[in-house]
């Protein structure tokens, strides 16, 4: 028989039962639990293999303590250049003029990012490493 | 990375979702804290930027400063003091529980492990048929899908089970392994998709269309092994609508990926087939991943009155030209004209003048987020050309396809009419399928 033709047959065919119920899971797969994939179950049935794969979850990072307060804060703003520069520019132009009225002594620093919206910035790591910003806002995307 | 001050992202609120949820579970582990802008951010004039300091932060209600400000000074929440052991894998068993046809046909589709299109239930006979393909063991590992996070780990067994869900043959499984090394289908909010070129002699030993039709859907292992690049790439990218999936507008290119063979014996004598201008001999057996965006066709056969080659550098212009990418697919009898009537020996003679012949204003090309994204770092930080094309007046002209090889010609079709297509799609290099044999 061809090979192709035999392929659709067994897809549909009641006879594959097949599969170790020692693998079965024993409780509905989440969000099936009162679908309509629940009201069929009067019929034959089959047992077919999962081809979805399990994610790794990211180890857990905690925050580092926040600011007690913004004055004499250096703030690093980080412009990522999510399709371009300018606008997150404009946007931390306004954002230095609002907090310069309210805090005093805070300083901001506007970096572009070197390595655009999907890379890093060896220069900007370096400085914060070298205690030269007291926090930083990264954007803007979207 | 040991960057030890308090920082915040700013992001329109679509991007908040995604890097709040995916990304912190799979990707950074870290609680980060956000401020949220209407979108769109990008692209609106200085003032509405601008406006958006004064506005609300879109995620809290509160006036945007004082969400940055809080966001900066409050103090950490039990949540955000977590650390170090991460929560266990989410289990996924190797088989499902039994359920009725139509039931598992809804969690399939309930899942998003489908295109929506009816699939073949992957019983274990089929996928234990369809690992009689290859020589290589199931659990065998493929590579480790982390497009999205969460390191999933694509072993053939897997593949095989796509393979078996569109309907593909084990004849046809080493082509899909190997196609699964490029997995998954290109995912951005820009709507990507993919072209995969089958190449050297299993076009013919699969029945592989090279000729008539050859990008349309009339031929099974064009179509098969085209959705099954879809469908490894949804499985194993665990790639969900609006989860991790945000291709704004989508792309129907990602239902099949183009697949189709190069009509290689209908190449002009001097023209090689794309496995050969990547470095293979002609006898091996290849398929190649492009990734792009656009199609711009002919519509009509060639004329004499403008020839080809300039329609299509015309056409070509209209590209954003991100990686100096383009692939022109054509018939056999537009390869002839090229070469036969306007002297082009070789493909590459081919690439070489549209590379220096397309052009494109500077405003234009800048005027692009993809280019904006990718190039203005270049720029910024002094790389040539880009450094000195952003100085340029708005309507000088500039060349974008600056790199040759990066344009790749592909010839296929029944020689019905003399019509072509351009692209943006870029090429990675070939995989061997005997390689997955």
């Amino acid at each position: 028989m061809d090979r192709r033709r035999m392929l659709a047959l067994l897809g549909l065919s009641p006879t594959l039962v097949a599969g170790s119920p020692a693998y079965a899971r024993t409780s509905p797969r989440p969000g099936t639990e009162g679908s309509s994939a629940t009201k069929d179950a009067s019929r034959e049935l089959i047992t077919v293999m999962n081809p979805a794969i399990a994610g790794k979850m990211a180890t857990r990072v905690p925050l580092v303590p926040p600011l007690d307060a913004l004055d004499n804060k250096t703030i690093y703003l980080v412009n990522l250049s999510w399709e371009g520069p300018d606008a997150a520019n404009y946007f931390y132009e306004a954002m230095t003029e609002w907090l310069q009225k309210r805090y005093t002594g805070v300083k901001t620093v506007v970096k572009v990012t070197a390595e655009g919206m999907f890379g890093s910035d060896p220069a900007i790591i370096k400085d914060v490493k070298a205690s030269k910003a007291d926090a930083a806002i990264v954007g803007v995307a979207g | 990375m040991d960057c030890k001050i308090p920082a915040i992202g700013i992001a329109s609120s679509n991007i908040v979702h995604y890097a709040t949820g995916y990304v912190q579970k799979y990707q950074t582990g870290m609680p980060i804290r956000y401020v949220s802008v209407p979108f769109p951010f990008t692209g609106q004039p200085r003032a509405v930027d601008v406006g958006y300091v004064t506005g609300k932060d879109m995620l809290t209600g509160q006036p945007m400063m004082t969400a940055i400000v809080k966001a900066l000074t409050d103090p950490l929440t039990a949540e955000e003091k977590v650390a170090g052991s991460s929560p266990e894998a989410e289990a996924e068993p190797r088989f499902l529980d039994p359920m009725s046809e139509a039931n598992l046909r809804q969690l399939f589709e309930d899942r998003e492990w489908t295109d929506f299109n009816s699939i073949v239930l992957p019983t274990e006979k089929l996928v234990t048929e369809m690992l009689k393909g290859t020589s290589r063991k199931p659990s065998e590992m493929v590579k480790t899908i982390n497009i999205t996070g969460g390191a999933r780990e694509l072993t053939v067994e897997k593949v095989a089970i796509s393979a078996v869900m569109a309907g593909a043959s084990p004849e046809q499984f080493p082509v899909i392994l190997a196609l699964a090394t490029q997995a998954p289908f290109g995912n951005s909010t820009s709507s990507m998709a993919n072209m995969v070129v089958i190449s050297g002699p299993i076009r013919h030993e699969l029945k592989f269309n090279c000729g008539t039709n050859a990008m349309g859907p009339y031929n099974r292992s064009n179509a098969v092994v085209g959705r099954a690049f879809c469908l490894l790439s949804k499985t194993a990218g665990d790639l969900r609508n609006n989860v991790n999936a945000w291709e704004t507008l989508g792309n129907t290119m990602q239902y099949n990926s183009q697949c189709f063979g190069e009509n290689e014996e209908a190449l002009p004598e001097g023209w090689d087939p794309m496995h050969v201008e990547m470095g293979f001999k002609p006898t091996d057996n290849v398929v190649s991943v492009g990734t792009g965006w656009s199609s711009v066709a002919s519509v009509g056969a060639s004329q004499a009155i403008y020839p080809t080659h300039q329609l299509m550098r015309d056409y070509m212009s209209s590209f954003c030209a991100s990686g100096s990418a383009a692939t022109i697919v054509m018939d056999p009898t537009v390869a002839g004209l090229l070469k036969g009537v306007h002297g082009f020996k070789t493909k590459a003679d081919l690439s070489q003048w549209f590379s220096e012949n397309v052009t494109k204003r500077n405003d234009s090309y800048w005027g692009n987020g993809v280019i904006q994204s990718t190039a203005v770092p270049f720029a910024l930080a002094g790389v040539e050309p880009y450094a000195s094309w952003r100085k340029l007046p708005d309507d000088a002209l500039i060349k974008p396809f600056t790199n040759p090889k990066a344009i790749h010609v592909v010839v296929a079709g029944g020689k019905v009419q003399t019509m072509w297509f351009v692209t943006d799609f870029g090429f990675r290099r070939g995989v061997k399928i005997d390689d997955w044999a």
